[in-house]
């Protein structure tokens, strides 16, 4: 049964269609590696359509323009946050907004300048029927904060976010509303990070919307 | 309270516009981010995938994830790694919901090129090379049939009759070359 899905994959990729969900066996990796990186070599595909590229741009354009208003952690400085492809700048965390002057230390050169792991830690939300529901990330810094951007279902309502410790516990870290499945949050969070396993998405009645697990 | 650099103008004369320090090496706004980044981003996809649906569905889960908190007062460099951290995590995502194995990855630490190098459009890819390394190791049938499918975009029926071979045994032949090209290719990359 699996060498029959493992062809139909293949032949998906050879013909250049979005090849099919299977359960794949380990011992598949490495042929569809093989697969893959034959494919990769014929000419054509490899570079984007100039269309998707356009399309892409115009999509992000709109989605930051129509983005909803994030609140921020410190009750002093709760402003709004227009999450705006279009702004000058776009910061996360609270700390400033992109009217504000800003002052900081010169950024090392670009070749120096791969954050380590653990200052950065990224999760995708999952439905429980794996479909995607968002990413959410989690830094290391002062202060730490996590961002969340959740697009993928119908729901509507109050969103609770926790995020789990390694430790089995869990910490609720705000509240935020999604409107036709749409939302972002972000908040200053004082846990080290590099304990969290992962977060879960919750209705006010304490039902799981989706989960992520930090990579 | 943000700290003040001592060579900057005062910037507590209310009539002074509101700036910011802008690194020399950092993107002037949001739209350069996507035009610097979004064909590499899309060929580190496609290497991975190996199908352009993917591809791009992927390109765009990363942009839209990177969207928000992106900050453009960060160099070049630093936008680049975020990026490639978010490509990590959205490729293994996509690998879990669709084989439930991760097939490919993206390794932030191996991947200096992208950090480093320009998104020119006739930037050589080294996907020839490593297919003409396997294929070279191949027995004549086996590296024909690959070459036909994979290379030379024939369907499984145009590629036996290429061979003089049935559609049956057309895809035996696939199969079993596949799988010996994939012993090849891991003693490549090793």
């Amino acid at each position: 049964m699996s060498n029959r899905r493992l062809s139909t994959y293949i032949d998906a990729i050879v013909a250049g269609r979005r090849p099919p969900r299977y359960r794949a066996d380990p011992e598949d990796v490495e042929v569809l590696q093989t697969a893959i990186a034959l494919r990769a070599a014929r000419p054509g595909d490899g570079e984007p359509d100039d269309e998707f590229v356009s399309d892409l741009f115009n999509e992000l354009v709109t989605q930051g323009r129509s983005a909803p208003i994030v609140e921020l952690a410190h009750p002093r400085r709760r402003r709004a946050l227009l999450a705006a492809v279009a702004a000058s700048v776009v910061i996360v965390g609270g700390t400033v907004l992109a009217t504000d002057a800003i002052n900081h230390s010169p950024a090392p050169p670009a070749t120096a300048l791969a954050p380590s792991q653990s200052a950065v830690r990224t999760g995708t939300f999952e439905t429980a029927d794996n479909q995607v529901m968002g990413q959410i990330v989690a830094y290391s810094g002062h202060p730490s904060w996590v961002y969340m951007n959740v697009n993928g279902s119908n729901f509507s309502g109050r969103i609770v976010c926790k995020l789990q410790i390694q430790d089995g516990s869990a910490v609720a870290v705000g509240v935020f509303d999604l409107h036709h499945g749409k939302g972002e949050f972000s908040r200053n969070i004082t846990v080290d990070i590099s304990h969290l396993r992962g977060a879960k998405l919750v209705t006010s009645t304490g039902s799981t919307v989706a989960m992520a697990t930090f990579a | 309270m943000p700290r003040l650099l001592s060579d900057q103008p005062d910037l507590t004369d209310s009539n002074a516009p509101h700036l910011r320090v802008v690194d020399a090496d950092a993107y002037p706004d949001w739209e350069a981010v996507y035009r610097d980044n979004v064909t590499r981003l899309y060929r580190l996809m496609y290497a991975r995938t190996g199908n352009r649906p993917d591809a791009e569905d992927l390109t765009a889960e990363v942009f839209r994830t990177a969207l928000g908190p992106l900050r453009l007062d960060a160099s070049r460099g630093e936008v680049r790694s975020y990026l490639l951290f978010t490509a990590r995590t959205v490729l293994a995502s996509h690998w879990r919901r669709n084989l439930g194995l991760p097939v490919t990855s993206v390794d932030p630490a191996s991947e200096l090129a992208f950090l480093t190098e320009p998104s020119a459009p006739d930037q050589p890819s080294d996907a020839p090379d490593r297919a003409r390394k396997i294929l070279a190791t191949l027995p004549d049938r086996y590296r024909r049939i690959l070459e036909l499918r994979f290379l030379e975009a024939c369907s499984i029926k145009e590629a036996a009759h290429a061979m003089g071979v049935t559609i049956s045994n057309a895809k035996v032949l696939q199969h079993r070359a596949l799988r010996m090209a994939a012993n090849v290719d891991k003693a490549v990359e090793a």
